[in-house]
């Protein structure tokens, strides 16, 4: 077993209430890594593709990596992985926070479970010892709640809780950790729900040895200097990811209005980072092993939309309760935001299934009636708010939007279809592909749906990150062009991505160099893996996840942006310019090695050692 | 009209009437306080054979002082930026966008981030503005 890794992972069989450990082959270690990598790789090996995503078939499996308790720069973080309830592909979810180091303290390098428990249960793990323990007292909690009674008899346990709404099987359910950290995105929160998995908690203090400690301090040492040197991280610690908010408006990032209207600095100045650290803003907080403290903790003292001290809105979140459905009131966004933790929802898909809901009823094709009596007005927030309860409790109309944006379309009908951004049922994260022709292609082509984390095409086409040491890079590459983009985000996905198989936070991926991170992971592995080794990595890891989905019944048509995205805006930064989806398809799939149904090439993937997908795909 | 030399005081002044003479940057930068200095790095195979130090006064839509200056002035500009003479040759002439430049380290800057983010309109005008301005490079003379 190579360094930096607990050694084991844990699988639970909640149907009968038992469990065991397993290991994973060096080799295997070696070509998936960690993360949702290797979680890939072990849902591929072991599980029925084709089993329904809340069946006790679909396992949840909760994965770490390498690097994670190393006390390295941004190596917090965990993926959560499953088949997705909404969108029935290949699913995961990273998040930041305490969960993940603690998890490998506590023995294990990821947990995979399956089966569905007779009665709500959570899964403790303390020092190595594992128990199922009764959770019927905690259904019905939200994940503040959860949190705060599983710590009461011991405030070091690290927890991970879903809410209401992964309890009700909401679609777009999220899993939290300790309540200021999500997995949100796809749902899995639902498949948690549906395994009455209600909680984990893990408490550890192993520690976990490293291949060259000295490396180790000289590449630590050589991270701790670059984020001190670095505008993007002091940007982040000052203004959060909110930061994008001004930025944003001015380069035609932003979308406004359901996707409709192509600037408002009115809104962006209402709902910006500065804005958010003047006002609201009563710390900074950082996850774990982190220089860099982007989380923000904000307070709302008084008004319709006051709050206690707690965790603030990521930029997602402003712009999707902020500038999607036309509000300009911070305040609004930071309650929203807490009662979506609270619950336990995606911020991203909660709020574009509203600002879908508002685009219908501003043009008639929902009333009031059909809204339980909601005056959906853009930018009335104060019927958003029980909407966001009704969505996570499955009650009136928010049943139809809990399926998520392109669900509750097809159920609503009167062409609302065309209203929703998404690709492959995930609704898009608030960047928008016309003002940046290449995170189009990101979108199209990531494999859990739009995504803006999947790959590094948000921090190389907006300059927030230049690797030229990795592959060819401009300086300054213009947004709203579609040539040389397919090369971007390809390189830009190979290295990304290893955010996700080794954990490690994707703005510490944008802030440190490629050498620094490469010479960290092998002091603490081992692995000694050269630049070009941990890249083709990276192309295993989507072409895997990518055979997955073909399997799933994913091909060349599901690769496309919506309507939406295809229809140029008045005024912005992007006015006037959408993504040409043939040209960017075309030449990504000729550097992908795509065919003409959107599957891997055989010579690829016995290229990159897939030679059971290439059967399985071939057979 | 005859090109300027680049990072000379009349270059400055060039600049300064430009800034004035553009009908919408009174309204774009009315809420801006406070100086900007830009500090180029030597560069003597480009023709800059040593540290250049330019200080501009901008207040609320108005221009006050702009100057080519010694070390201790431009260090005492509320804004300092500082980089090497090829990296703001790039952001003159809109090859390279300022912060750009400034998230990947090609320039770095001494101030409140957060007021520069929050007035990002204005940094820009101020940049659109510059490339109008006829510049004769040092490493073009």
């Amino acid at each position: 077993m190579p360094r930096g890794y607990a050694g084991k992972f844990l699988q639970v069989h909640l149907s009968e209430g038992t469990w065991s450990d397993f290991k994973v082959d060096e080799a295997v270690l070696r070509d998936f890594l960690g993360g949702s990598s290797l979680a890939a790789k072990i849902f591929f090996d072991r599980y029925p593709l084709d089993a329904d995503p809340l069946s006790g078939q679909n396992p949840l499996m909760i994965m770490t990596g390498p690097m994670v308790a190393s006390g390295f720069p941004g190596t917090s973080r965990f993926s959560i992985c499953a088949k997705a309830p909404q969108t029935g592909i290949w699913g995961e979810s990273a998040c930041g926070g305490t969960f993940g180091p603690e998890l490998k303290r506590a023995g294990y390098d990821g947990i995979v479970v399956d089966g569905i428990a007779k009665s709500p249960v959570t899964l403790s793990i303390v020092e190595g010892k594992v128990e199922l323990l009764d959770a019927s007292s905690l259904w019905g909690k939200d994940v503040y709640e959860t949190t705060d009674i599983l710590r009461q008899e011991d405030s070091k346990l690290k927890v991970l809780a879903i809410g209401q709404a992964g309890e009700n099987l909401v679609k777009i359910a999220a899993i939290g950790n300790d309540k200021g950290h999500f997995s949100g995105r796809t749902g899995l929160g639902a498949v948690m729900g549906s395994k009455r998995l209600k909680a984990i908690v893990v408490r550890g203090s192993a520690k976990l040895d490293k291949f060259d400690e000295e490396a180790y301090k000289a590449a630590f040492k050589a991270a701790i200097a670059e984020v001190k040197e670095s505008a993007l991280a002091d940007g982040l610690h000052l203004m959060g990811s909110d930061a994008n908010m001004d930025l944003g408006m001015v380069n035609g990032d932003v979308p406004i209005k359901n996707w409709t209207v192509g600037q408002d600095f009115e809104l962006s100045s209402n709902l910006s980072g500065p804005t958010m650290r003047e006002k609201y803003l009563t710390k900074e907080h950082a996850c774990a092993n982190c220089p860099v403290a982007c989380k923000r903790v904000v307070k709302v003292d008084d008004g319709p939309f006051k709050t206690e001290e707690g965790p603030g809105p990521e930029y997602e979140t402003c712009g999707t309760f902020g500038t999607m459905l036309m509000n300009p009131d911070l305040a609004a966004v930071i309650k929203a935001n807490e009662l979506c933790n609270r619950y336990g929802m995606d911020t991203i898909s909660c709020g574009s299934a509203i600002a879908l809901a508002m685009e219908l009823y501003e043009k008639g094709d929902l009333t009031k009636d059909d809204l339980d009596g909601l005056d959906l007005t853009w930018g009335n927030m104060e019927a958003v708010m029980p909407l966001i309860r009704k969505i996570a409790h499955r009650e009136g109309f928010g049943d139809i939007l809990a399926e998520g944006s392109l669900k509750a379309a097809r159920k609503i009908g009167k062409g609302a279809e065309d209203l929703v951004v998404h690709v492959k049922g995930l609704e898009a994260p608030m960047h928008d592909p016309r003002g940046f022709h290449g995170m189009g292609l990101a979108y199209m082509m990531s494999n859990r749906g739009a995504c803006h984390l999947q790959h590094a095409v948000l921090a190389t086409e907006q300059g927030m990150a230049s690797w030229p040491e990795l592959f060819d890079m401009k300086d300054d590459y213009q947004g709203t062009t579609s040539e040389g983009k397919a090369m971007l985000v390809f390189n830009s996905e190979n290295y990304g991505i290893l955010g996700n198989s080794l954990s490690i936070c994707h703005y510490l991926v944008d802030i440190l160099k490629p050498e620094t991170i490469l010479n960290a992971f092998n002091a603490i592995t081992g692995f000694n893996l050269t630049k070009d080794e941990l890249l083709q990595t990276g192309m295993r890891d989507w072409t895997l996840k990518r055979g997955i989905n073909n399997l799933l019944g994913i091909t060349k048509k599901d690769d496309a942006l919506p309507k939406k995205l295809l229809t140029a805006l008045e005024d912005g930064g992007a006015a006037g310019s959408v993504p040409d989806v043939e040209l960017l398809r075309t030449e990504y799939y000729a550097i992908r090695g795509l065919d003409e149904r959107g599957y891997p090439v055989p010579e690829k993937l016995t290229e990159l050692g897939l030679n059971d997908l290439k059967n399985r795909l071939y057979a | 009209m005859a090109k300027v030399k680049a990072m000379t005081q009349e270059w400055m002044d060039a600049y300064k009437a430009a800034i004035v003479a553009d009908p919408e940057y009174k309204t774009v930068a009315k809420d801006w306080e406070g100086s900007v200095s830009l500090i180029v790095n030597p560069d003597p195979s480009k023709g800059v054979p040593e540290t250049i130090y330019l200080f501009q006064d901008y207040w609320h839509g108005d221009v006050g002082e702009f100057v080519v200056c010694d070390k201790a002035k431009a260090e005492s500009a509320k804004f300092v930026m500082t980089g090497d003479y090829a990296r703001w040759k790039q952001v003159a002439l809109k090859e390279l966008d300022a912060t750009k430049a400034l998230l990947q380290g090609k320039l770095k800057m001494k101030g409140d981030l957060p007021y520069v983010v929050r007035n990002i309109k204005v940094v820009n005008k101020v940049i659109d503005i510059l490339g109008r301005v006829d510049t004769q490079w040092p490493d073009e003379a």
